[in-house]
């Protein structure tokens, strides 16, 4: 048993933030159909990787919705559907005649959600946008930087990331209160707000004393503290994230390096005093990681009650993690074709109903018959004469 | 109007590792209450600080986790204080805690000594590495978590130190993915009658906020590295204008942008129509942005994000946290939400909502709670007379 047995999600969503909510629906139980076009891109291979993991544990059906009778079965299978959920602009939907209001004569109780750039309403509300835009528009891609040197922000989407989870959070905190009313509603997630809303007391503090934010390198957002930071280590690319707050924390990571000569320094004494000198810290912090192997470095401070971690690459993180491995986070798929694909799991466990990758990710079509013949009852014929006409694929 | 989550009741021990889950719940309507030591919980101490001067009731950082909570004090490292928060749990629906692993059992108070009271109880724990596996007694801060999640590395320029995120993202999206686990767990308690256990790890969760680093290499074994403000799929660089910097985007209407360079005659080789193809444009997207880069430089920022809007072109300015202070979508919608804190004669504009559930808004019921501001309400919801409170009071319980 799964959290979201027996709801119905129809997801037009694509490219990221959108296929980021909805796996998590799949991951809780959620039949979620994603209703595809031909001539989409995808990131490669459909099943497993960066495209399966986007698309895992959901059906796939291609209808043509510029066509009267694709945009019909569309129709038809909104009122089967808990969730009707898209990440356009705000005037695609509506221009097919999708719009909430239209949704809901087809379905009087469905959960609506439009993951737009900008939201339905305001004098923006049509502009376009990508993940790397909204985090460049929320202050992420100036205030990912060294101080005093140029913007460097996310290498990725993150925004598509923090949006499309905040967008699974949304469709369940609807679908808890229709189960409690019987009423549906519409949701308006701008990806632009949800991203904002995650910047955190930064942006709080900027709100209310009207000042300007410089980069602060990797200097501690939280508790003020030093060292505080990444420090190379033996190797090619090869760093170690260290944070020290308290003079607990600096007694312990003075031991763990064997209490040399410069942690006795007076000015190192006080958090005061290490903060005043981070950057002298951080040279000497340098001088210890430098020759050592990243692992064992963090192993050695760990054992000491020190926080510190291997700044992980895609090996690390996939192949080599202990940890990652015994939360059994990637999981190995069987595809129809007799393959086994690598997947990422959801990253919260829950003890007695599990959320888990339900299935690869499907081919381009690979439902369309079974969701025709199932959910609406279609004939073999009826689909292949749809199909000849190009209303689905 | 009640919010999505009305009649949840929450029991929020979390310090600012799990912070936000509870501030999600909350502004949707939960009751949460938030349960501190008798001194006050950590995040009171993290500046910055109203006006700049340190106090528990003055942390910008408490402020911003605190929204639309209760707060309480208890002592739950004396048996007596364990025992309370036992009858508290027994009235709640979800308890969120981020406790080291074992702790909260050590005081009596794990998940078994929980059902005890409430079987019915969710308990959502968020932690660095999780309940379980070799590193669960292992620490971490929002950089570590962030590093060993895979975040870290490819943020930042080649050559040059990878970079943290702006914002604390682990605990952020720990908060997040503990809202949805504990939402999936009270779908699950509809039908089996039962609470469970939700295990959160900071580090997983990171995972779960990444795009290309694990996909790419499950797919070809390619290990992802920094490369400056160049995003992985090259369709994407930071340009600098007249008078800032600005995102480019080679994925919106190409023809559009084109013809827009070639009109202010600086378009160089981009007319080939080899570029039309989106694969020719990612493989030369060096070249493409420097050509790019020179164009943009006649214009400002606002002017070239303007123009590129009207023609359906992704383009954005680069900006500061504060830019959406301004920002006149935000303002339209009412983004930032002004909360009166009386006791200070303050207005607080709070940043607002991730989404509008339009039937039942997302709101800030209450501005956050003053160091044990509810004991008597809350105690007395369990039926703790003001008796027997000012007796907890002088024992230091509470």
């Amino acid at each position: 048993m799964r959290p979201l047995d027996g709801v119905r999600v129809l997801d037009f969503t694509w490219v990221v933030a959108g296929p980021v909510a909805t796996r998590i629906l799949a991951d809780l139980g959620a039949d979620v159909i994603k209703v595809e076009r031909r001539g989409a891109t995808d990131f490669g291979d459909r099943r497993g990787g960066l495209s399966g993991t986007l698309m895992r544990g959901k059906r796939s059906v291609v209808l043509d919705l510029n066509r009267p009778r694709g945009l019909d079965l569309a129709r038809r299978l909104v009122a089967l559907s808990d969730v009707v959920i898209d990440n356009f602009s705000a005037r695609v939907m509506s221009n097919l005649g999708l719009d909430y209001e239209e949704l809901r004569r087809l379905k009087p109780d469905v959960v609506c959600v439009r993951m737009t750039g900008f939201g339905l309403t305001g004098p923006h509300r049509d502009h376009v946008s990508y993940g790397p835009t909204l985090q460049a528009l929320t202050g992420y891609t100036l205030l990912m930087g060294e101080p005093g040197g140029p913007p460097a922000g996310f290498g990725y989407s993150y925004s598509d990331l923090a949006g499309g989870n905040l967008g699974a959070l949304a469709v369940l905190a609807a679908l808890w209160h229709r189960r409690r009313t019987g009423c549906g509603q519409l949701v308006d997630l701008a990806q632009l707000e949800a991203v904002a809303s995650v910047v955190g007391p930064a942006l709080l503090a900027r709100a209310l004393d009207g000042g300007t934010s410089t980069p602060t390198g990797n200097a501690s957002q939280e508790a003020p503290g030093a060292p505080h930071g990444v420090y190379p280590c033996a190797g090619d690319e090869r760093w170690l994230a260290i944070t020290v707050f308290t003079d607990e924390d600096w007694g312990r990571f003075a031991h763990a390096l064997g209490d040399p000569e410069w942690t006795r320094a007076e000015r190192f004494a006080t958090r005061t005093g290490r903060l005043e000198h981070a950057a002298e810290l951080d040279r000497l912090v340098a001088t210890w990681s430098r020759d050592r192997v990243a692992e064992q470095a963090m192993a050695v401070l760990q054992g000491a009650g020190v926080a510190a971690g291997v700044v992980a690459n895609a090996e690390d993180l996939c192949a080599r993690d202990p940890q990652l491995a015994a939360r059994g986070h990637f999981v190995e798929v069987p595809t129809p074709e007799g393959r086994t694909v690598r997947i990422d799991g959801p990253p919260f466990l829950l003890s007695e109903t599990p959320a888990r990758v339900g299935g690869p990710g499907p081919l381009l079509g690979e439902h369309t018959e079974e969701v025709l013949g199932e959910l609406l009852g279609l004939a073999s014929e009826e689909i292949a004469e749809l199909r000849a006409a190009g209303a689905a694929g | 109007m009640a919010g999505a989550l009305a009649g949840l009741r929450v029991l929020d021990l979390t310090d600012q590792q799990g912070a936000l889950a509870g501030k999600l719940l909350a502004d949707l309507g939960a009751d949460v209450v938030l349960v501190e030591p008798p001194g006050g919980g950590p995040l009171r101490t993290i500046p910055p600080f109203w006006q700049g001067l340190p106090d528990p009731e003055r942390s910008l950082f408490f402020w911003f986790y605190g929204t639309s909570k209760r707060g309480i004090t208890l002592d739950i490292a004396r048996s007596s204080g364990a025992a309370l928060l036992r009858r508290l749990a027994a009235e709640a629906d979800v308890l969120l805690e981020s406790a080291p692993p074992g702790r909260l059992a050590a005081l009596g108070c794990g998940p078994e000594a929980l059902r005890a009271v409430n079987p019915r109880l969710v308990i959502a724990s968020i932690t660095p590495f999780g309940q379980r596996g070799p590193y669960r007694d292992w620490r971490a801060s929002d950089t570590v978590a962030e590093a060993m999640g895979g975040m870290l590395l490819v943020n930042g320029h080649r050559g040059r130190p990878p970079l943290r995120a702006l914002g604390l993202q682990a605990y952020h999206q720990a908060g997040v993915f503990a809202a949805v686990g504990v939402l999936g767990a009270l779908f699950a308690r509809e039908r089996t009658g039962r609470g469970q256990d939700v295990d959160v790890s900071l580090q997983a969760a990171v995972a779960g906020a990444l795009e290309h680093v694990p996909g790419l290499w499950h797919q070809a074994g390619t290990v992802a590295a920094r490369q400056g403000t160049l995003h992985w799929t090259r369709y994407f660089r930071v340009g600098r204008c007249r008078d800032g910097w600005v995102m480019h985007c080679t994925v919106g209407d190409w023809t559009s942008l084109v013809e827009w360079v070639k009109a202010d005659g600086v378009a160089a080789d981009l007319g080939d129509p080899a570029w039309e193809d989106v694969r020719h444009r990612a493989a030369g997207a060096e070249h493409l942005f420097d050509v790019l880069d020179a164009w943009a430089a006649r214009y400002t920022v606002a002017e070239l994000v303007e123009g590129a809007q009207l023609r359906r072109i992704p383009y954005a300015a680069v900006r500061p946290p504060e830019g959406l202070l301004r920002d006149p979508q935000l303002a339209e919608r009412g983004f930032f939400v002004p909360i009166e804190h009386p006791e200070l004669g303050a207005t607080v504009p709070y940043p607002g909502p991730p989404f509008r559930l339009t039937a039942t808004p997302w709101r800030i019921s209450r501005r956050p709670p003053r160091l044990g501001e509810h004991n008597g309400e809350v105690y007395g919801e369990v039926g703790i007379t003001a008796a027997e409170l000012s007796t907890l009071r002088a024992q230091g319980i509470v």
